[in-house]
């Protein structure tokens, strides 16, 4: 389960200040599908930074799977980002020197890769339909293959929380029906809360939860 | 991580390269500078040696050019107990040398009272002879002279050629090699026709070479020569140099004055005596004031890398923004965004100090091969590793404050600021 309790979020743009978030309140039941949406600047992926501690609110509470963010220290939130939370954005965001293996390692870096590590990354690829392409850097790749590049980089982790943001966004309809596929293929799997932030809702089944976000506050749900 | 540091460098050759041009042309400079010293340091370690003996000076003269003593005195040395040979030398510039004014390098005549020297056990100069012969006592009163390689090579002469020198007409019969710059000055002849040529009275040398006894301490010996004139007068002491400001300066470096005392009737010595750890000392207090100057002209060359590096570091961070978010949006911790960049950094200041120290070894030799008889540089393994550890330090340094600009950033401001 995850609770957002009164969060306002407000950031500076140039000289403008922006009020992403404006008193939002709301849960998203734990190992579902939950679709944000909402029009542009109606603050849906401030909320998804917020839950996967990428950005801290600038008031309220957010806890996740029974942590409550704000209070975390800074090493606490990198280990909530590296152990719990998976990442996959709109524009894929890897990492241009490292080929598709070592993008799909990068979160075990620092702490240097293990042989089981290198294999089960090099078995996520051959399952995301990039066994042929492990070796190619993300310029090399689709958009579609990097993304799935991206995801297999979140499996890696087994997160119990997947946070996408418009992860198909900039893909054509067949490669972004192939991205949901495995984000609910990992909810299975794992029983992952995910949480996606889209303006499209081709993909929204009955049994998915969602959030409609309207100027920083929830619409409906 | 370390390969992917690697990787982060190879992926951006052009600032890659810069950095490291910044970070080798400082290093180069600074083992170029600190080569002077070290090969003054290394060149007096190895002249002094090879001289085995006492010198008898003026006292405050900084090279027995500048000293005058009376040539009685050297009666007086022989007398005391532990003294072997006392070989009394006379100096003086050679400013006319075939004709022509020689001022760079210097050439000096070296008038040595034959007699003596043959009865020297070790003279660093007879050991030194490559063709021809030395002088013997039968050459006194000739114009017999042994001259250096690097004089010989430089004025093309051979053994049995005439060499004209402030007037006087020298038959060569030797040519010697000390392999040594400060040695390897000299035309050697007979004492008394240097007399002649720098109308130096009879009465008058320029210093004292003393050989103890192979049994005698040389430090007692040397105190026990400073005691035997303490209190005399010194009548043929030079009263000034009557150099130049920058030839005085220079003589102020190496230790020396330009008024030498002359032994005053008081309770000082007329004679100051020097072993080889005295030059050593002496030159060393004098490179280690060089040392100081080279310290701030290499800041210069170091403060311009350090800046360099700092700007390419940042640059290069700020640029990176996005990577940096992607990283701890990821999982990687502050400190591990640090190890990275300090890495990347530290990298370029252990390739800059490599190719740096690199290129100034290979310079120094080249100018040692080029200039053999004028200039000695000594870029050893202390002055290269120094070189290596110190740039290192500079990139770590040099990227710090970038890295923790970016270390410090929460995910998101990072990927927007990107």
């Amino acid at each position: 389960m995850i609770e957002v309790q009164n969060v306002t979020k407000t950031y500076q743009r140039g000289a403008a200040e922006v009020r992403a978030l404006r008193g939002l309140s709301c849960t998203i039941p734990a190992g579902v599908m939950s679709f944000v949406v909402g029009p542009s600047g109606s603050g849906k992926s401030s909320l998804l930074y917020l839950l996967g501690a990428l950005d801290q609110p600038t008031s309220g509470e957010v806890t996740c799977l029974g942590i409550r963010i704000s209070q975390l220290s800074g090493r606490q939130r990198d280990l909530y980002r590296r152990d719990q939370v998976g990442f996959v954005f709109q524009n894929f965001n890897l990492l241009a020197n490292l080929n598709a293996v070592e993008n799909v390692l990068v979160p075990y870096l620092p702490q240097g890769i293990s042989a089981a590590r290198q294999s089960e990354a090099l078995g996520l690829l051959e399952r995301v339909g990039l066994g042929e392409r492990i070796d190619h850097r993300p310029s090399q790749l689709s958009g579609g293959e990097q993304q799935r590049v991206a995801i297999a980089r979140a499996l890696l982790k087994r997160p119990k929380l997947v946070l996408a943001d418009e992860p198909t966004g900039e893909l054509d309809s067949e490669s972004g029906a192939e991205i949901y596929r495995y984000l609910r293929e990992l909810r299975d799997e794992h029983g992952s809360t995910v949480v996606i932030v889209t303006h499209d809702r081709t993909h929204i089944q009955p049994s998915d939860h969602v959030l409609t976000l309207r100027d920083g506050r929830l619409a409906t749900s | 991580m370390y390969r992917f540091a690697l990787k982060n460098l190879f992926s951006r050759p052009v600032r890659t390269l810069l950095a490291l041009c910044g970070l080798t042309v400082a290093i180069a400079g600074m083992v170029g500078l600190f080569s002077v010293a070290d090969g003054i340091e290394a060149s007096v370690t190895s002249t002094f040696s090879k001289v085995p003996g006492l010198a008898v000076l003026q006292p405050g003269a900084p090279i027995p050019l500048f000293s005058h003593l009376p040539s009685a005195w050297g009666d007086e040395i022989t007398h005391l107990p532990g003294v072997r040979i006392v070989h009394p030398e006379v100096w003086t510039r050679a400013n006319l040398i075939e004709g022509k004014p020689r001022f760079n390098p210097p050439r000096f005549l070296f008038g040595s009272d034959l007699e003596q020297a043959s009865r020297l056990s070790y003279s660093v100069y007879r050991e030194g002879i490559q063709e021809g012969r030395f002088l013997t006592s039968a050459d006194r009163g000739t114009s017999h002279a042994i001259i250096s390689r690097p004089i010989a090579d430089q004025l093309k002469k051979n053994v049995g050629d005439t060499l004209s020198v402030d007037g006087l007409d020298l038959d060569v019969v030797g040519i010697y090699s000390c392999k040594s710059l400060l040695l390897d000055v000299a035309i050697i002849v007979d004492i008394e026709l240097v007399r002649r040529a720098s109308r130096m009275g009879e009465n008058s040398v320029s210093n004292f070479y003393v050989e103890p006894e192979p049994t005698a301490d040389r430090g007692e010996l040397a105190q026990k020569i400073r005691d035997h004139f303490r209190g005399r007068i010194n009548e043929t002491r030079q009263p000034s140099l009557g150099l130049g400001a920058a030839e005085g300066l220079v003589i102020s470096a190496l230790g020396g004055s330009t008024e030498p005392t002359a032994g005053t009737g008081s309770d000082e010595s007329a004679v100051e005596v020097r072993d080889a750890d005295d030059w050593a000392r002496e030159f060393k207090h004098f490179s280690e004031d060089l040392d100081i100057f080279l310290m701030l002209m290499t800041g210069i060359g170091v403060t311009i890398a350090f800046v360099g590096i700092v700007n390419t570091m940042l640059m290069s961070v700020t640029e990176r923004f996005i990577e940096f978010g992607i990283l701890k949006a990821n999982g990687w911790s502050s400190g591990d965004v640090l190890r990275l960049i300090a890495f990347e950094s530290a990298l370029l200041g252990v390739a800059g100090g490599l190719l740096g120290g690199l290129l100034g070894w290979i310079a120094t030799h080249a100018i040692n091969a080029h200039w053999p008889t004028r200039i000695h540089l000594y870029a050893g393994p202390r002055l290269l590793i120094a070189s290596v550890c110190f740039s290192t330090v500079l990139g770590i340094l040099g990227g710090l404050y970038p890295a923790l600009r970016a270390s410090r950033m929460l995910p998101m401001d990072a990927i927007r600021r990107g």
